[in-house]
């Protein structure tokens, strides 16, 4: 039978971002997939060469909108070690709750997209709707829905005031029972589960051979979240990755279906034990070394490789982001599936190409 | 200061990402810095366990650097992105893009090296 080449994307109703598939098709399978990027390429890491290391902040927030707080807090963690800075407790704190806010909305986005792209509008709708609750409690506790701008070198520029704490409390709490009734249809529904149950399979050796990251590396039965090397505030909460055994595009779903209640959980902690106190330090002179930081990013593992020579500008700036880690595990998930699961897979690594490009 | 930095030789390269795979490492991913003195710095970070371990080699610009593509297929990518933005001299790449991953013909050839010259003649477009 003779093959067939199909350019899926740039623009395609279910890529939120330009990335282009040229897939070699035969009959409906897929013979294989050769991805090609570069349409949203902006050159960050050379202007971050061009700010002073304060400035580059705002930049590096830029990089992606989804998880734009982890990217500062993953700069700013690096910084901090490399000039020996110890940043107040209650900074610790509040970067966990800005970042697991991040996670929540990051994940009903997706779950959002993905019910999207099998057909099931209510059900975006009803993850969209959600996901407001935390635009909401970011610009009321930031003043910015997306880009919040909170971290800075040295600690957070915003306190959360008690009683917006236990505003928060209610609305997670809110958020996690409106979750509970999406929950069932996306883990018991048939048609859903026609569509996600034993698609795209990810072996837990395949996974970490092609260094899969984040959800994609927890659905197929890796343990690896960062969180558990205890950065920010995380070592002093209870946390237990959530790993699930099968691999499969279901499985995926259903880490990151459980990882919004995880979050909701951990922000309930941080609130619960949050101190008193400064929320940042000042802090004098300038990064001289290398230092590599790592956050772990909705999305998986980020890397932020830092080198500093005395001055205020950076010498380097580089920035591994999880997309760029989980494309690999794509194009090995592609080859075998069918022409209209490939919508459904790609979603599934949750790509975000601006992350990627930089 | 970067912890577990082990400097070796080009030579070295292909043994020790084989020794890594070996140890069960993960590839996570290489870091290209230029030293402006005419050389290129490139980390491979590994993780265990959640524990890096990073090799160092240090190549002049035009080098040859074999890729480890076919060891950690996951490596591709960013041996792409180090050979255009860099201009790094890696050869056999499993796919290679030759230049044009992320930019385009008309793009500043190496954007990313800390010395740019472009030279524009007078009366030249």
């Amino acid at each position: 039978m003779s093959k067939t080449v199909i350019p899926f994307g740039p623009q395609h109703p279910v890529l939120p971002e330009p990335i282009h598939l040229k897939l070699v098709m035969q009959d409906e399978k897929v013979l294989e997939a050769i991805p090609a990027i570069g349409y949203v390429h902006r050159g960050l890491e050379k202007l971050t060469e061009t700010k002073e290391y304060t400035e580059n902040v705002f930049i590096v927030e830029r990089i992606c909108g989804i998880c734009s707080f982890m990217h500062a807090q993953a700069y700013c963690q690096g910084l901090e070690s490399l000039m020996g800075v110890q940043i107040p407790d209650r900074a610790k704190y509040l970067r966990v709750i800005w970042g697991e806010l991040h996670r929540i909305h990051s994940h009903l986005l997706w779950l959002g997209l993905l019910a999207d792209s099998f057909g099931f509008e209510s059900l975006f709708m009803q993850l969209w709707r959600n996901r407001e609750k935390v635009m909401d409690i970011m610009e009321e506790t930031a003043g910015s829905r997306i880009i919040i701008s909170t971290n800075q070198v040295g600690g957070t520029r915003r306190d959360i005031s008690k009683e917006l704490l236990i505003k928060i409390t209610i609305i997670v709490d809110e958020i996690k029972e409106d979750m509970r009734q999406v929950e069932k249809v996306f883990l018991k529904d048939y048609t859903v589960k026609h569509r996600l149950v034993g698609i795209g399979v990810l072996t837990s050796e395949k996974a970490y051979s092609l260094g899969a990251v984040g959800p994609m590396a927890r659905a197929s039965g890796i343990k690896m979240d960062l969180r558990m090397t205890g950065y920010a505030a995380y070592g002093e909460l209870d946390f237990e990755p959530v790993v699930e055994k099968d691999g499969d595009c279901y499985a995926r779903t259903s880490v990151r279906l459980k990882e919004v209640y995880q979050s909701v959980a951990l922000i309930k902690q941080a609130i619960a034990k949050m101190p008193a106190g400064e929320i940042s330090v000042p802090v004098k002179g300038n990064p001289t070394g290398e230092i590599i930081s790592r956050v772990e990013q909705p999305r998986g593992e980020v890397l932020y490789y830092m080198k500093g020579n005395g001055t205020k500008k950076l010498d380097r700036l580089r920035i591994r982001t999880p997309t760029f880690a989980n494309i690999p595990t794509l194009l090995q998930m592609l080859p075998g599936s069918q022409l209209a699961d490939v919508p459904v897979l790609i979603l599934t690594i949750d790509p975000c190409i601006s992350c990627t490009e930089r | 200061m970067i912890e577990n930095v082990i400097e070796i030789s080009v030579d070295q390269l292909l043994i020790e990402v084989q020794n890594a795979m070996y140890d069960e490492y993960r590839f996570v991913t290489c870091t290209c810095v230029d030293t402006a003195d005419g050389k290129l710095d490139i980390y491979y970070h590994f993780d265990k366990k959640l524990v890096l371990k990073n090799l160092k080699i240090s190549v002049k610009k035009g080098d040859e650097v074999p890729s480890v593509s076919k060891i950690y297929f996951s490596a591709l990518l960013v041996e792409n992105e180090m050979k255009e933005l860099f201009g790094l001299n890696v050869t056999n790449i499993l796919i290679d893009y030759g230049g044009h991953m992320l930019l385009s013909d008309d793009e500043l050839t190496s954007p990313m090296l800390k010395q740019q010259i472009v030279i524009v003649q007078k009366g030249e477009e």
